[in-house]
């Protein structure tokens, strides 16, 4: 067994590309492992400014040329992205003189790492994030069937799926009929260090900015669609400001925005929300920390990191009881859980909060503690670290070897 | 020598003359005395194998059934062609002295093999889409174009049926008129000429 496996990351987004969670998770993901001592090398896709070749904390990324052409669509522009993705992987993996192991991120690489597979006949570990069928609440089309089975291929070629929720690993066994060893959860993760700084700043200057000081700040970041369940908040509002004087703050945007507005000015209540729209990351470190109480009134959430976020910035947190955010709080010990899709019940979690110092800041406490604990990036790369070396393990012992 | 081709059509799954052309080619090479492997495609025969008049014809379907064009269904397919040529390499402990693909379909499979295992391939062109497409430049057509000319850069040797082609592919793709062989089983020394262009891959003269 080779004391640093050699590990190959394909990742359709690595920063500065960033456009959902999966490119800050190969990011510290592949930070953590290299220094866990392993020798990591990223695949990802090219992007305005960023070299071709460059090592980033002693992780060795190479963004290769991702097709410039007009795709016909989106999904079209994925697989001819895979076909320039391969080439170019197959050439930098015989140039490095082998990989030990070659890690997918998701449907979008797919095709490059299952024929990457064949070909070097190398173990292939595949992490999916979310699915088509989560995504889209179903399956309708050709065109999303046609991802649904890409993901089935996916999980079907890996020797190992990683997933990062107990509840996302019943949902991606059940729908693509994996059998149970081969599957493996390990959480995401979160820098708590990006919080602490904040933690100790004095912040009264930039919380004046959104709320006065006889307000309590209730933080909600997210989404403005439907399964992210602002709504919910909104609908909540009321019987919160009854108890408790605050200012109900939404972060994010999305097509919900408009409906969001009209329905807090039905509700009266249109005085006490801010809407923020998108805002920068520091920004929004400071207002988490800021914040007196964070909401994450979910409707479906495969995982739900803005409450890991939230638990990071020492704020006491309000969630849903349901998918991913079901694992992550201990109802009153690291969080308050609530009725999912329910105003009433949501109000009584935030009120509980705001209304008992004492028990906020034991929330508080557990909760940073847990995160520290649980949900690092290092105890993260140690538990995927265990998991390549199981798999060469058991890859030594084929034919393939 | 050792070669292998690839062709998106064999018989029995006929589309056009290519299927015909390419099963005559290897079963001729074959006789010639080539150990030929053909990798192609069929819609239901998964992993099928058949050995008949000395050439090895592998079959591979598609591992994703729905698709929304013809690219996305090519694409996932060359992923089973590039498995099933990797086998062969394996089994054959790298023993495959050139690859020669038929049309455009399993060009992405040929490069990556290339580059992973240096084995050098010959692009045999029958048409291309600036001439299918009847001028049209869609997404799709421009897709189709950029493939035949990865195709065109990656390749060692081009073969063409007609000086016509040749003077074709040079201008269109750019590319210099010595890379581009004209061979046509269908002429007269045809079969000659297209050992001979092997041969010169493999650097071996005109015997062996």
């Amino acid at each position: 067994m080779k004391p640093s496996p050699r590990i190959m990351m394909f990742t359709w987004e690595f920063p500065p590309r960033i456009i959902g969670g999966i490119s800050p998770h190969v990011y510290n993901l592949s930070k953590e492992l290299a220094e866990n001592g392993a020798e990591v090398y990223v695949i990802t896709c090219d992007f305005p400014g960023a070299p071709a070749h460059e090592k980033v904390d002693d992780v060795e990324v190479f963004r290769v040329d991702s097709y410039k052409n007009p795709a016909p669509d989106f999904a079209s522009w994925v697989y001819l992205m895979n076909m320039n993705m391969q080439k170019e992987a197959a050439s930098i993996i015989r140039d490095l003189g082998g990989v030990d192991i070659l890690h997918a991120h998701d449907w979008l690489v797919a095709a490059a790492t299952i024929g990457l597979k064949h070909v070097f006949r190398k173990p292939l570990i595949a992490t999916i994030h979310s699915t088509e069928v989560g995504r889209r609440g179903g399956i309708y089309s050709d065109y999303e069937r046609m991802i649904h089975e890409t993901e089935a291929w996916l999980t079907y070629e890996a020797w190992r799926v990683i997933c990062c929720s107990n509840y996302m690993l019943i949902h991606v066994r059940e729908f693509f009929n994996l059998p149970a060893d081969k599957m493996v959860m390990i959480p995401n993760g979160v820098n708590t260090g990006e919080y602490d700084m904040y933690l100790k700043e004095n912040l009264r200057e930039f919380r004046n900015k959104f709320a006065s000081s006889e307000e309590k700040i209730v933080l909600f970041v997210g989404r403005l669609v439907y399964e992210k369940g602002a709504q919910v908040l909104i609908r909540a509002a009321p019987k919160i400001l009854e108890k408790v004087n605050a200012r109900i703050i939404i972060v994010g945007n999305g097509y919900m925005k408009e409906q969001l507005l009209a329905l807090a000015e039905s509700m009266g209540v249109a005085h006490k929300v801010t809407f923020t729209g998108f805002l920068d990351e520091e920004s929004l470190k400071k207002l988490q920390v800021c914040a007196d109480v964070a909401v994450v009134p979910s409707l479906y959430e495969p995982f739900g990191i803005v409450a890991l976020e939230a638990m990071a910035a020492k704020s006491p947190v309000v969630v849903s009881d349901t998918g991913g955010l079901s694992e992550i709080v201990e109802h009153d010990v690291t969080g308050v859980k609530i009725r999912p899709n329910d105003p009433e019940s949501l109000a009584w979690g935030v009120t509980r909060i705001l209304l008992d110092n004492g028990y906020a800041d034991w929330i508080r406490e557990n909760a940073y503690r847990k995160v520290k604990e649980a949900y690092n990036w290092s105890r993260i790369a140690q538990q995927t670290k265990e998991i390549y070396i199981k798999v060469l393990e058991e890859y030594s012992r084929t034919f393939w070897a | 020598m050792r070669i292998i081709i690839f062709s998106w059509e064999y018989p029995p799954r006929i589309v056009g003359r290519l299927a015909y052309y390419v099963s005559e080619l290897a079963t001729k090479l074959a006789n010639s005395g080539l150990k030929m492997h053909v990798v192609t495609y069929h819609d239901s025969l998964i992993g099928d194998f058949e050995e008949a008049s000395g050439v090895k014809v592998h079959r591979v379907t598609n591992p994703v059934k729905t698709h929304i064009n013809l690219l996305t269904w090519t694409i996932t397919l060359n992923q089973e062609i590039e498995r099933i040529t990797a086998n062969i390499y394996y089994r054959e402990n790298g023993q495959i002295d050139l690859i020669d693909v038929h049309e455009w379909q399993f060009i992405p499979a040929a490069v990556t093999i290339k580059r992973a295992f240096e084995i050098p391939f010959i692009y045999s062109i029958e048409s291309i889409e600036d001439h299918r497409s009847g001028g049209a430049n869609n997404p799709m057509n421009i897709a189709i174009k950029s493939i035949e000319q990865l195709g065109v850069l990656e390749a060692d040797i081009i073969i063409v049926k007609s000086e016509w082609m040749k003077n074709e592919v040079k201008t269109i793709y750019g590319v210099s008129t010595g890379k581009i062989k004209v061979a046509n089983l269908e002429e007269r020394n045809g079969l000659k000429a297209i050992l001979d262009v092997y041969r010169s891959l493999k650097g071996e003269g005109t015997q062996k």
